[in-house]
């Protein structure tokens, strides 16, 4: 039982995944929100011992491959989010929903503007004001996503 | 309170340690080409993914295929069958061009290759990356695929392979940000370079002297020079030249010829180097 519980991480991990690489219409590309990291918030809030800054720079690289960024680019930016969040979960456990949602919201803002930047610094594209909407659409998916990686964290009974 | 601060001072040098590392494999990824291999295993694991992503795309294309009318596959059968003979008679006319062409050539010595072999590909995916330009192929090095491949559709350049795996390859489309294609004018042979600037239907040709011999239509294909892309083989036409009085200088904007947004189908070019082209 334990060794299939286990799995829950990664396997939520690689769904994130499969979302970042559906395909959409080339207008919404810019306003899908970042599947991964939201997860990825959500392990490291809830379970700090089992999921850090280690997961949080190998699940980087593989985002990094699925969207042909520079590797280390969303490494470096999952970790920070990351690091923030191992020093704030205990407090962040305890808030309600709609103020989580907010907290949520500046650690994806601060995961945009790490990967916009670095593409800035590449000079390959101006930033345009549209890429700070895909966070704002994380942060509206957010309750459902805790509630909904809550629940199989308790079925698997993972603590 | 004074726990949250012991806890930050635990995590504080790995995820220092960690942030460096990421800095610095972007920077050898960007510089070097070291992390290649960690890229392809990466893109060995989630390849199944990539499979997986596909698959509604792809089954919607056998079912439609399946439910196909019987009538309907007749008249594409004769279709085709005209299409064929028409090509058959072009072809006819091109062989003895073609041989033609080889004789002048050898008589004035020079040894330039015709034809280049080709490795029918298929498009995996589609990089869902709103900055980047790329698509993935289901062929990789197994296949004969290397790195600085050109691809093409049956209507034009479409970009070149980047990133080899065994089994799946990443091509970087012209259009990309960071692409350029040096390309020569048929009508007046300027050469130059166009440039991607991120959206499929669009090139830039930038800096053209103010008295460049270009007019809107002009037909571009591949020079042959920088040695990655063989010669002659269309790029894109001309829709739109600035000009910008300030600077004496020109800019246009071309238009693809091969359909980077929906080619399924594409073809690797495999060059015949330095092979005289003589008996056909």
């Amino acid at each position: 039982m334990m060794g299939f519980s286990f799995l829950v991480i990664p396997l939520s991990l690689v769904l994130g995944l499969v979302l970042m690489m559906a395909p959409l219409p080339e207008w919404a590309l810019i306003y899908r929100p970042d599947w991964v990291a939201l997860i990825l918030i959500y392990w490291s809030m809830a379970m700090p011992n089992r999921v850090g800054l280690w997961s949080a720079f190998i699940t980087g690289l593989f985002v990094d491959v699925t969207q042909g960024t520079l590797l280390g680019q969303h490494s470096l930016a999952l970790v920070i989010i990351v690091f923030i969040n191992l020093n704030f979960h205990l407090r962040i456990r305890v808030m309600s929903l709609g103020r989580q949602a907010l907290y949520v919201l500046v650690l994806l803002l601060i995961n945009q503007f790490t990967v916009v930047w670095i593409e800035g610094v590449l000079e390959r594209e101006p930033p345009v004001l549209a890429f700070f909407a895909a966070p704002f659409i994380g942060m509206a998916l957010w309750p459902w996503i805790f509630i909904a990686l809550r629940d199989i964290r308790r079925k698997a009974q993972l603590r | 309170m004074q726990n949250i601060f012991q806890q930050a001072r635990g995590n504080v040098l790995p995820a220092l340690f960690l942030i460096v590392l990421s800095v610095s494999v972007m920077v050898v990824d960007h510089r070097y080409s070291h992390l290649e291999s960690v890229r392809a295993g990466i893109s060995i694991v989630i390849s199944p993914l990539r499979y997986l992503v596909s698959l509604p795309a792809q089954s919607g294309a056998w079912v439609s295929e399946w439910f196909r009318t019987h009538n309907r596959l007749v008249d594409e059968n004769r279709e085709l069958r005209n299409d064929e003979r028409i090509l058959n008679a072009r072809l006819q006319k091109m062989e003895v061009l073609l041989a033609e062409n080889t004789r002048l050539r050898n008589l004035l010595g020079s040894s330039r290759k015709l034809a280049d072999d080709v490795i029918v590909s298929e498009l995996l995916s589609v990089d869902q990356n709103p900055y980047r330009q790329l698509i993935e192929l289901n062929k990789g090095s197994l296949d004969g695929l290397y790195d600085g491949q050109a691809v093409i559709d049956d209507y034009g350049v479409m970009g070149q392979v980047i990133h080899v795996t065994p089994n799946s390859s990443t091509v970087m489309l012209i259009s990309d940000p960071e692409h350029a294609i040096p390309v020569q004018f048929i009508r007046s042979g300027l050469r130059t370079v166009a440039f991607g600037n991120g959206s499929t239907d669009q090139l830039e040709i930038r800096f053209l002297s103010a008295t460049a011999n270009i007019q809107v239509g002009d037909e571009l294909v591949t020079s042959g020079l920088g040695g990655r892309f063989p010669p002659d083989y269309p790029v894109a036409s001309i829709v739109e030249i600035k000009q910008d009085k300030t600077h004496g200088f020109i800019s246009a904007l071309a238009r693809p010829k091969a359909r980077l947004d929906s080619s399924r189908e594409v073809l690797v070019i495999k060059p015949r180097v330095n092979k005289p082209a003589v008996e056909q």
